[in-house]
């Protein structure tokens, strides 16, 4: 199933990486684990780069995180840790019984402090991400069957420490402790632990380990890079059910509780669990449409239901033409959908004309592991998910009622009345920032920098002098769109900057762009800036806001960026907003009307200028 | 099965499978350090399903002695 070690080395030799831009990692550690570098160079390359990877020294790690180390910590995009217990403290790793009540608490406070230090050591030369493994829980405890039978037994006592470690290392923003003891047990403790290698070069985890933990990594690079995955496109026959139901008839099909449903059932239940944490489905089949829906509507045994999917395409036609319209009915990219089928011949078809497109394959012979395949395929794995993740399906829902909306409503500006959206714009706060980080990870099209920030980084931005973070939140009657804008400033004297000006393109059509930018330059102006100048940095996906700043009122400069003057005319809010609460707003109830539509009114053309593409 | 090992030593010590011979060590190739030993140890034992043990990994020092090894271990 995964490729060999000898393949994976061969396919990641300098050669084939070399025209790749680097992720530069860094590794800190007090064991070797130097065979993981393949498996990092491989994951990286999953996602386009080429994985430059340094290590510190094995005996040094506290003198580097604590001591500080440039030349390894300079650069980097993101710090991997691995501090063994058995090298941080053998008394309470191997040497467990010969400690007295007095002694084994006196360690463990030793044991704390260095954790906190060297994490704050770490952080205090990097804003980087840190990933950092955490501790195993022994295999065969100390006590044998009496470990768990005290108040402290040596499981419960690294237990505390992990949970130490994930609470330090939250406290520090934008790191992460991995669970070590999932992998081990992924893995199994035969293959996760290498004895030989321990005692010959202290290097104590086995290939298949390490292949795990770096794949466990490359959830976490991945999501921060904005390379997560957003929908799940899926087959129906023999993937949400067993059997065709084309042939087999509605009451045919093997979907229920019992075997062989139940492999079906449970393969539903892991979909339902992604959809619930943020994970758009999708439907991908050759069928007739009817039959499909027929069991949506009508099998006793299925969990999905037709408000679950947020787009479909049943028909017979090819299935790469088919994702690549499921792609542009919900607005993402291509390389946002990952494509479940059982039929190998599917899965090879959208392999070779979609790269672009991750493919999970679901053999019906062994569909009974379909649940696992799923549920272990990571790539829709967000460090922390926001109240618009959990959400979204309903967020869909209600994009469905205002197209309704639109059809009805005849002309546009009587549409937007009707909406009746309201803006609440605010400076980052505690509550704010991690969604406004997940934005800047995220989007990708109305995006006009590209520029991805970690938690942290925007904390940074809102504590700054020089800097301010703002999110945009939309409401309407159909309900509450959550944060879905986001803006960051800087400050040069009189010069305020856009660093970032990005919108969920859920949104988009409705001028809340406009809005966004229009607090913007009224924050600039608030800060006591002459000038404001925004860029647009192109990507392959965000062309469309090209055109943004020309289109409001700024002026080219000849290095391609483009300047507003602050002394001069604001850009128009186009009156189509009910209420716009902003904290940036001087007047002492925090309320303002929008601003008169411009001449585009009077023509009677409000197309906005995006369309729905975003 | 000497070719397969040979092609597998080649590609992780980044050296031609021309230029080995049954002598060549960790003295005569290059990339041939303690670590790209495991590297090598670890893809041999997944690709021909076998295990070594610690005194064996420690003595094939020689393309001649991971060829050894190797080949009476693993099935044929």
């Amino acid at each position: 199933m995964h490729k060999t070690y000898a393949q994976i080395q061969a396919e990641t030799g300098e050669k084939q990486l070399a025209a790749l831009p680097p992720l530069q990692l860094t590794v800190l550690r007090n064991v070797m684990v130097e065979p993981i570098e393949p498996y990092l160079r491989y994951y990286a390359k999953q996602i386009g780069l080429r994985a430059v990877a340094r290590y510190g020294g094995y005996n040094t790690l506290y003198q580097e995180a604590v001591g500080g180390a440039p030349g390894l910590l300079g650069e980097t995009e993101c710090v991997l840790v691995w501090v063994k217990l058995e090298n941080l403290s053998w008394d309470l790793a191997r040497n467990f019984n010969g400690l007295m009540a007095e002694e084994r608490e006196a360690e463990l406070d030793r044991v704390r402090a260095q954790l906190s230090e060297i994490a704050a050591g770490i952080r205090r030369q990097t804003r980087a991400a840190i990933l950092w493994f955490g501790f195993e829980l022994p295999l065969q405890p100390a006590l044998g069957i009496a470990d768990g039978s005290g108040e402290a037994g040596q499981r419960d006592i690294i237990d505390g420490l992990n949970r130490y470690l994930r609470g330090a290392l939250r406290e520090l923003g934008n790191a992460y402790a991995i669970e070590m003891n999932a992998i081990l047990g992924r893995v199994g403790a035969n293959a996760f632990y290498d004895a030989r290698y321990w005692h010959m070069g202290r290097a104590p985890y086995g290939r298949e380990a390490l292949r795990e933990m770096a794949f466990e990594a490359f959830k976490y690079v991945r999501a921060l890079k904005g390379r997560r995955r957003k929908c799940l496109a899926l087959d129906c026959d023999n993937v949400l059910w067993g059997g065709i139901v084309g042939e087999d008839g509605l009451s045919g099909i093997k979907l229920g509780k019992t075997h062989p449903g139940s492999a079906y059932w449970e393969f539903q239940q892991e979909v339902l669990e992604l959809h619930r944490r943020g994970v758009l489905l999708a439907l991908c089949s050759k069928n007739n449409e009817a039959d499909v829906w027929e069991v949506f509507d009508r099998h006793p045994g299925m969990l999905l239901r037709r408000e679950h999917i947020a787009a479909a395409r049943i028909n017979w036609e090819d299935k790469a033409a088919n994702l690549r319209r499921i792609a542009s009915d919900l607005n993402l990219g291509i390389d946002s959908l990952v494509f479940a089928d059982d039929s190998e011949f599917e899965i090879q078809l959208v392999r070779e004309m979609i790269p672009e497109v991750e493919v999970i394959h679901l053999p019906k012979e062994t569909a009974v592991e379909n649940r696992d395949r799923l549920a272990s395929c990571g790539w829709f794995d967000t460090p922390g998910l926001s109240a618009e993740d959990s959400r979204r399906g309903e967020l869909y829902a209600a994009e469905a009622k205002r197209e309704q909306l639109r059809t009805a409503a005849g002309d546009l500006a009587s549409y937007y009345a009707s909406l009746e959206m309201t803006l609440e714009i605010r400076f980052a706060s505690e509550f704010t920032i991690p969604r406004i980080a997940q934005l800047t990870q995220k989007t990708n099209q109305f995006n006009l920098t590209t520029r991805r920030y970690s938690d942290l980084d925007i904390r940074g931005f809102a504590e700054s002098e020089n800097a301010d973070a703002i999110s945009l939140r939309l409401r309407d009657r159909f309900g509450d769109a959550g944060i879905v804008g986001a803006a960051i400033l800087i400050y040069l004297g009189e010069a305020a900057r856009i660093d970032t000006l990005l919108l969920s393109c859920r949104v988009l059509g409705r001028y809340v762009e406009d809005a966004l930018l229009g607090e913007c330059v009224q924050l600039a102006k608030l800060r006591g800036c002459r000038t404001l100048t925004g860029e647009y940095a192109p990507t392959a996906k965000n062309g469309q806001v090209r055109e943004f700043y020309s289109a409001r009122g700024f002026r080219r400069r000849d290095d391609g960026e483009f300047e507003l003057d602050l002394t001069g005319e604001a850009p128009k809010v186009p009156a189509v907003f009910k209420r716009i609460d902003s904290e940036m707003n001087p007047q002492p109830d925090g309320r303002r009307e929008s601003e008169g539509w411009d001449e585009r009114t009077d023509s009677g053309d409000l197309q906005p200028h995006y369309g729905n593409a975003g | 099965m000497r070719e397969r090992i040979l092609e597998i030593f080649s590609r992780i010590m980044e050296t031609p499978v021309e230029s080995l011979t049954a002598d060549s060590s960790t003295a005569t190739v290059e990339a041939w350090d303690s670590l790209k030993h495991m590297n090598l140890v670890l893809a041999l034992e997944e690709e021909f399903g076998i295990r070594l043990t610690d005194e064996q990994i420690m003595k094939m020092v020689t393309v001649g002695a991971i060829v050894g090894t190797v080949t009476e271990l693993a099935p044929a």
